[in-house]
């Protein structure tokens, strides 16, 4: 038993943090980027969460969406969806909320370095991606050929426009997108699920990683197009969605059958994911 | 340490006096409810009911409490947020081999890897003085499961040798509260007399478990797919009593409560658990575990071997309130397990 | 601004009434925290707008009908409070549960004694934004909601069955007593308060999302009670359903 706790230790309190700037990216989601009150990083790997309270209201775990090579703040984006999410879209710039984490495993980097890279990001899935895609480009040395393919169901959702057009210039890596569909011309790109991306691109599936997120149906379809290209299991990388209270393996709520998806996730490799019948 | 014999007369003015001097501090003891137990705040030893067979809710409850504020807060434009930790002072009194081995199983989930300052400052002020359980409740399994004795997470253990108590002295703070109390030290006889009293009482569980416990956790490997969870889970009515009266289960909810003057307000953890419906549903109207038979062979799992793989405690100590629980006489882990192993 | 709240009251009975003057004194005096505009007085229904409004009883006739939709026009949140506006009162928590197909079978014959009665909730006319259940509704949960209003969080219905607080509250269960209980199939929220003060949950609260109401028959038929001991009980706390027997 630890003997020298003390209540300033307690897992629940959290760390103010100041809201500095707030964007739109959709109707229902937008980006928010925070600066803690005494100075301090948030400190996270590509792929690990926090905990943002809303005092009142609650806490809700939240992705982070900027790379940790960005320095002094951090950002995370959200989608409106319950009381936490929808009385955070309300915050202006100034408003102050609690941080916990960061929480939850991340991407296995070390494993990722001197490897060629597939991002397959689905909608929403790109707030966690966005975070290693950026680490990627600002360590670029580190790593190998990098392919990244993202999808969303129409023009009008996508997100990280601005971001989204530099990566397409960018030649540090292929940038490939397409939408489910489109009713207008106010796209002049792929159309079709992002399984339809595939053909396009061209990569050693005994040296590449692929890592994908997105909403669940996506990794039925994405899995099975990267097994046929030859990827192995623990070479698909897949970050899972659990309901969330504690974030530090207490509270039980998210697990998938013996494992914590705070702890041992939300990061999981195929090969696990295949091992755990609660998974998929 | 020295092992000591007490007299009933003797042991009731040692709790008397814990109670007068709260050398140990608050002390709570098993106390009759109705026909029935719990543990409560005694006022004096005359209330301690050291034979009887189940707690209505395991003592766990005093380190981790149905509903336990954690944090105090005040709005404003930089919110003020204060943590709260009750940690004062207690001394359980009367407390079964198995609550105790729940308890650890907690010390195991709340301290390790993100100590929890709420559960472990409590623990870390309490003292715990066990009783062997010389009458065990019809649906208890605590013999099966090895839990029925133990030999650590106690500052005292009273057994009842006939006339007098065998006081079995775990640790220095128990060897130094019974100094204080009238005693004399035990002799190899008196030790015999309780090894004997303890191997008496094994015999007198009446569930049994058809394998022994270390072999659960392969007998559920091989059988995800077995008939009898579904079977089971059918009457299941999902109303969380098994969860709610287990010493083993660990988990919770978080919830803010604002004051109604909006000038702050307070977080509070709940007691949660997998058998209700919500427990692992998202904000999208997913839910992961969605089916009753899913959240009852869930159940089985944590209890027969997610839990004992991450913290090396099984998930359950065979104590049987959830058998005496359930309304729908599905709940006793005991029972699944043999079916399984039966093939049924 | 303070949110503006008014009760309206319909056809209910007197214990639900005690209880709702309960807790507008509470939140008067307490918190200060809303402008009570309305208080039950039916006809001085003038131009004004809700914050919100609670609505207590059930409609039962067509001035009532018309009424509500006024008050509904006027309201940005309308909240049924009690048995009688979120169900209309055991009569339809009966037939809530007789949806699930299963409950046929606990009724039997006896169910269609129910059908006779007009009241329906007020769901059945206009939209209802929250639903307070409870025979009487439980004031904290009144409270709960306006603080849900000032917060902007969310007001969820309490999902649990009442077994579930009645555990947490250390009672003896009903049924160790010899009696029957409705809790595990009843919407809990209220402290398991009556089991707490020595007697049994006659599920005023209305059911669960999914009753198991099967495994509740085999229940009250293994401690030799029937589905007419039940309804007997169910009569105590609701005067209309005595009248229409
Ligand atoms: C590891 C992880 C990372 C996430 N990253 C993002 C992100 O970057 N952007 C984003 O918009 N959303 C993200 N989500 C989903 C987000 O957590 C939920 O949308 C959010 O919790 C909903 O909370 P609420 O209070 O608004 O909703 P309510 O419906 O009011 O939910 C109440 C509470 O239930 C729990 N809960 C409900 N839904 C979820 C859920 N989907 N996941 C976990 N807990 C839940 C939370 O504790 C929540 O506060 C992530 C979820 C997880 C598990
Ligand atoms: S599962 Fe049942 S028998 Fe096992 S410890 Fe929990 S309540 Fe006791
Ligand atoms: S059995 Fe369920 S409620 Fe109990 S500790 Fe395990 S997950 Fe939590
Ligand atoms: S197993 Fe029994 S006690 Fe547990 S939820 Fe189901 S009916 Fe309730
Ligand atoms: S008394 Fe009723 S509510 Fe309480 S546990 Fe028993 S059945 Fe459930
Ligand atoms: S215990 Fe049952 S009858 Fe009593 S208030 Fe709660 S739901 Fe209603
Ligand atoms: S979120 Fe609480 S255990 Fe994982």
């Amino acid at each position: 038993m630890v003997m020298q706790l003390s209540a300033k230790q307690s897992l629940h309190l959290p760390r103010i943090a100041e809201l500095i700037r707030v964007e739109a990216l959709s109707d229902r989601e937008k980006v928010f980027e925070f600066k803690f009150d005494d100075g301090k990083e948030l400190g996270q790997m590509p792929g690990q969460f926090v905990e943002i309270s809303i005092f009142g209201v609650g806490e809700a775990p939240i992705s982070v969406t900027s790379s940790p090579t960005h320095k002094g703040s951090f950002e995370l984006a959200v989608r409106a969806t319950g009381s936490v999410t929808n009385k955070l879209h309300t915050l202006d710039k100034g408003a102050k909320v609690g941080i916990r984490g960061p929480f939850g495993n991340g991407f296995p980097i070390q494993t990722l370095k001197g490897k060629d890279i597939l991002f397959v990001a689905g909608g929403i899935g790109l707030f966690p991606l966005r975070s290693l895609i950026n680490y990627v480009l600002d360590n670029r040395k580190d790593f190998g050929e990098v392919n990244t393919l993202f999808g969303c169901r129409s023009p009008q959702e996508r997100l990280f426009i601005g971001q989204l057009a530099e990566w397409n210039s960018c030649k540090d890596m292929c940038f490939l997108e397409t939408v489910d569909r489109c009713a207008d011309d106010s796209w002049s790109g792929n159309v079709g699920v992002i399984t339809t991306l595939f053909p396009k691109v061209s990569f050693d599936p005994a040296k590449t990683y692929a890592i994908v997120v997105g909403p669940p149906i996506m990794y039925r379809f994405v899995i099975a197009e990267c097994l046929k290209k030859g990827l192995a299991d623990d070479h698909i990388i897949m970050s899972l969605e659990r309901r969330m209270k504690c974030g530090v393996g207490k509270c039980g709520h998210c697990q998938i059958n013996g494992l914590y998806c705070c702890q041992e996730g939300p990061v999981f490799t195929y090969a696990q994911v295949k091992s755990l019948k609660e998974a998929v | 340490m020295q092992n000591r014999v007490i007299s009933k007369k003797d042991l009731a003015g040692f709790v008397d006096d814990l109670i007068k001097t709260k050398a140990a501090g608050e002390v709570i003891g098993i106390k009759a409810k109705d026909d029935k137990f719990n543990f409560g705040t005694l006022k004096n030893a005359a209330e301690l009911r050291l034979d009887y067979d189940i707690a209505l809710l395991p003592p766990k409850k005093y380190f981790f409490p149905q509903i336990e504020t954690v944090l105090k807060y005040e709005f404003g434009a930089t919110p003020k947020v204060e943590p709260v930790v009750d940690d004062k002072a207690m001394c359980l009194v009367g407390v079964h081999p198995f609550d105790i081995r729940g308890i650890l199983l907690f010390d195991a989930v709340y301290g390790g890897a993100n100590p929890d300052a709420n559960l472990l400052m409590k623990r870390r002020n309490s003292t715990i003085i066990g009783v062997d359980c010389l009458t065990p409740n019809p649906k208890s399994f605590a013999a099966s499961m090895g839990t029925a004795v133990t030999d650590e997470g106690f500052d005292l253990m009273l057994t009842d040798i006939g006339g007098d108590y065998f006081v079995t002295v775990g640790t220095t703070k128990g060897d130094s509260l019974i100094k204080k109390a009238k005693t004399r030290d035990a002799t190899p006889a008196d030790q015999e007399k309780r090894d004997k009293v303890r191997k008496d009482t094994l015999k007198k569980y009446q569930v049994t478990l058809k394998m022994k416990a270390d072999e659960i956790p392969a007998l559920l490997d091989a059988n995800w797919e077995s008939k009898v969870f579904n079977d089971k889970a059918a009457t299941c009515f999902s109303c969380g009593s098994c969860v709610m009266v287990c010493p083993t289960c660990v988990c919770f909810d978080v919830q803010d409560d604002p004051a109604l003057n909006l000038k702050g307000g307070e977080r509070y953890r709940r007691w949660d658990g997998c058998m209700l419906t919500e427990f692992a549903k998202v904000a999208s109207g997913e839910n992961f575990r969605e089916h009753k038979e899913q959240r009852f062979r869930h159940r089985m799992y944590r209890k027969g071997k997610y839990l004992l793989e991450r913290y090396k405690y099984l998930g359950c100590v065979g104590c049987g309130r959830c058998a005496i629980a359930c309304l729908a006489q599905i709940a006793s882990p005991a029972e699944t397990f043999n079916l399984i192993k039966e093939g049924k | 601004m303070k949110p503006r709240v008014a009760f309206f009251d319909f056809t209910g009975c007197e214990g639900c009434q005690l209880e709702v003057l309960n807790f507008n004194l509470e939140i008067v005096d307490l918190i200060g925290a809303v402008d009570i505009v309305e208080f039950r007085e039916a006809s001085s229904d003038h131009s004004d707008e809700y914050d919100i409004a609670f609505i207590e009883g059930s409609q039962t006739t067509d001035r009532d009908v018309e009424r509500i939709q006024k008050i509904r026009e006027r309201a940005k949140i309308l909240v049924a409070l009690g048995a009688c506006s979120c169900t209309g009162g055991v009569n339809a928590l009966k037939n809530r549960f007789s949806m699930e197909e299963n409950l046929k079978v606990v009724y039997g014959d006896s169910a269609k004694l129910y059908t006779t009665i007009p009241t329906r909730p007020t769901s059945a006319y206009v939209k209802v934004d929250a639903f307070i259940h409870g025979c009487p509704p439980n004031r904290n949960e009144v409270i709960r909601l306006v603080k849900c209003l000032l917060t902007g969080k969310k007001f969820e219905l309490y999902h649990d069955p009442v077994c579930v607080e009645c555990k947490l509250a250390e009672n003896i269960c009903a049924f160790e007593r010899g009696e029957f209980c409705l809790g595990p199939v009843t919407r809990g929220g209220c402290n398991a308060v009556c089991v707490t003060g020595g007697r049994k949950c006659w599920g005023c609260r209305a059911p669960v999302d999914e009753p198991n109401v099967n495994s509740e028959k085999e229940l009250l038929a293994r401690y030799g009670l029937t589905v007419d001991d039940m309804l007997m009980q169910l009569k105590i706390f609701n005067g209309a359903l005595e009248v229409s027997k």
